[in-house]
């Protein structure tokens, strides 16, 4: 129980830690791509930075984001068929859903996303305007991908210890 | 070749059966196909087509669109929109109902989201229409049905998506293109909803005067003229979408913080932070179908759907009627992003083919996909309704069929009758040059 409990508490900081990122990364972009506009008219031509902090956020925000919805279980799903199945059953298939999600984040996201990053600061590319080097732009696959794993795990534990709390009320 | 496409397509239908999210399901479904695919390093592949589907400047106006939708939502916007549809059409026999259609046709543009449309309207209409002894059910399935036009009336999210899917389309087109169909779908409810009034009778809500259309209109008008800012803008050819996008928020915040002062500077943390769940929910599913894509691609299933359907008639009429009872059927069970995301790569080759354009290819997909937003078991739109209405789906189907008739009969003619997509847009060239 306390495992739990730890988790639950690892779980709420990072929810709390992403949603300020993501309201804060949100204000910068409408700054930023309002910035671009402007500048092309008021100046004259438009600052080349803005479209790449744009589309840099972008990939930043959808993924925190993601793992942020997950966290807080508002992905799209199709729970109709499994509405027909007796509690014990869903509560079982719930625990297998959150097993291919953290599944999906450790091979595709952690793994998968390292290798994206470390191979794009390999190649030695970086991003015109801001000089950076465009492997930063992935970076942020990784460590999402490492936030939904926790997710997943936090979900399923919180799914385990429901059934004990039953079992011992019988 | 054939095993890759039956792990592609079991894995995707299984997981999604057990309400996997379906991000996740299309992208363990390509993962696993890539595995079995071989030869290549199927971790990064996934990755590197996740990262770069989202990496995409266009796509940055979806949640710029969907906080101003907020904002506009919050500001009173559908009180005043509705204020102005009842002065405009509210005194007639059945005049609710046209007030409803019409109100949802304004909010769902501006809001972009028929979900919005549905809660906000339906919560300020229904109990009003059922106050005013219209039956409960019928006054659900107008306001579910009628929310869908929003999708279809510029500026709209899942236009931007598909803009993106189908490559080398203009949003501005496209956002041109769907004007007429929104406005014909909104007409086909409110007659089927009309002739329903006047067979049973139900009244119109009050008197009305030019006066009073005039002064609704006045307080109405700063909120449709967010629709006019982003057009002019993209239309004149004075910013992008995404930028129009940006330029949408800042007025909208104008507005309602500073103007109408009915949305607090504190509020707005909060608001941002819903708006960052949508748009991520979208971009997920961007990421992982851009994987999905490029698995399809490799496999050459568009090539062979095309060739497919291609063999079984090679008649236009024939070829988009299968493909509208496709859409119609798969629009049931699924999402409208989803469902365009994974679609539109399919069934976009075999349709250029038959020279159709892809910009009224995008209209008629949305307008399709729009009917299944309305239909159990997986309808956004009918599950939020029957929310707000307080009843339940066995109930409002039987009132439903109507105006699905109507829906499939505006379907129809945006299919057969290219002119509806492709006449504004083409208008608004010849003006620019």
């Amino acid at each position: 129980m306390s495992m739990l409990k730890i988790m639950t508490g690892i779980r709420n900081g990072l929810v709390k830690l992403l949603q300020v990122s993501a309201i804060v990364i949100m204000i910068v972009l409408v700054v930023d791509v309002l910035w671009g506009v402007f500048s092309r008219y008021a100046i004259g031509h438009q600052t080349r930075w803005t479209e790449e902090v744009a589309t840099i956020l972008l990939i930043w925000i959808s993924f925190f984001g993601g793992s942020l919805t997950y966290a807080e279980k508002g992905h799209l799903g199709v729970d109709y068929f499994v509405g027909k199945l007796d509690p014990d059953a869903q509560r079982l298939n719930e625990i297998l859903c959150h097993l291919i999600v953290g599944l999906f984040a450790a091979a595709a996201m952690i793994y998968g996303g390292w290798l994206l990053f470390s191979k794009t600061m390999a190649s030695g590319q970086t991003l015109p305007a801001l000089g950076i080097e465009a492997g930063y732009k992935y970076i942020v696959v990784p460590i999402s991908g490492c936030f939904m794993l926790l997710f997943a795990i936090e979900h399923i534990m919180e799914l385990l210890a429901k059934r004990n709390c039953r079992e011992a009320v019988r | 070749m054939i095993e890759e496409i039956l792990i592609l397509v079991i894995t995707f239908c299984v997981l999604m059966l057990i309400n996997v999210p379906i991000a996740i399901c299309i992208g363990v479904a390509s993962f696993l196909t890539v595995l079995a695919i071989g030869n290549v390093d199927t971790a990064y592949i996934i990755a590197q087509r996740m990262a770069g589907g989202v990496e995409s400047f266009p796509l940055l106006a979806i949640p710029f669109f969907i906080i101003s939708g907020y904002l506009m939502g919050e500001g009173g916007m559908a009180r005043r929109l509705i204020d102005f549809a009842s002065a405009a059409v509210g005194w007639c026999k059945g005049g609710l109902g046209y007030v409803n259609v019409l109100t949802c046709m304004m909010f769902g543009s501006i809001s972009g989201s028929a979900a919005a449309a549905v809660s906000s309207i339906g919560g300020f209409m229904i109990p009003e229409m059922n106050r005013k002894g219209y039956d409960k059910s019928f006054n659900v399935a107008i306001t579910c049905t009628a929310a869908t036009t929003g999708l279809l009336i510029p500026p709209s999210n899942v236009m931007i998506v598909y803009a993106v899917v189908a490559g080398s389309v203009s949003v501005a087109d496209l956002f041109m293109a769907g004007v007429l169909p929104g406005i014909i779908v909104g007409v086909c409810l409110m007659i089927a909803g009309g002739l329903i009034c006047w067979k049973r009778g139900y009244g119109g809500a009050q008197a009305t005067s030019p006066k009073r259309i005039a002064t609704t209109f006045v307080h109405a008008v700063p909120s449709l003229l967010l629709i006019v800012i982003v057009l002019y803008g993209i239309l004149g050819g004075i910013c992008s979408a995404t930028e129009a996008s940006a330029v949408s928020v800042l007025y909208a915040l104008i507005l309602t913080v500073f103007l109408y002062r009915e949305v607090k500077i504190k509020d707005l943390p909060k608001l941002f932070l819903s708006s960052v769940k949508t748009t991520a929910m979208v971009m997920l599913l961007v990421g992982c179908s851009t994987a999905m894509s490029w698995v399809m691609a490799r496999e050459n299933i568009p090539q062979n759907v095309s060739a497919a359907l291609l063999a079984l008639s090679d008649n236009k009429i024939v070829i988009l009627l299968m493909i509208n009872v496709i859409l119609l059927i798969v629009g049931t069970f699924m999402d409208m992003t989803p469902a365009v995301l994974i679609f539109t790569p399919i069934f976009l080759p075999a349709v250029t083919a038959m020279g159709i354009d892809p910009v009224h290819f995008g209209i008629i997909l949305i307008a399709n996909l729009c009917i299944g937003l309305c239909t159990p078991p997986v309808g956004t739109c009918l599950f939020i309704g029957c929310g707000v209405g307080k009843t339940t789906i066995a109930k409002v189907l039987p009132s439903l069929i109507p105006f699905f008739i109507a829906m499939f009969v505006s379907l129809m003619a945006i299919t057969y009758i290219p002119w509806l997509s492709m006449w504004l847009p083409a208008l608004v060239k010849s003006f620019g040059q």
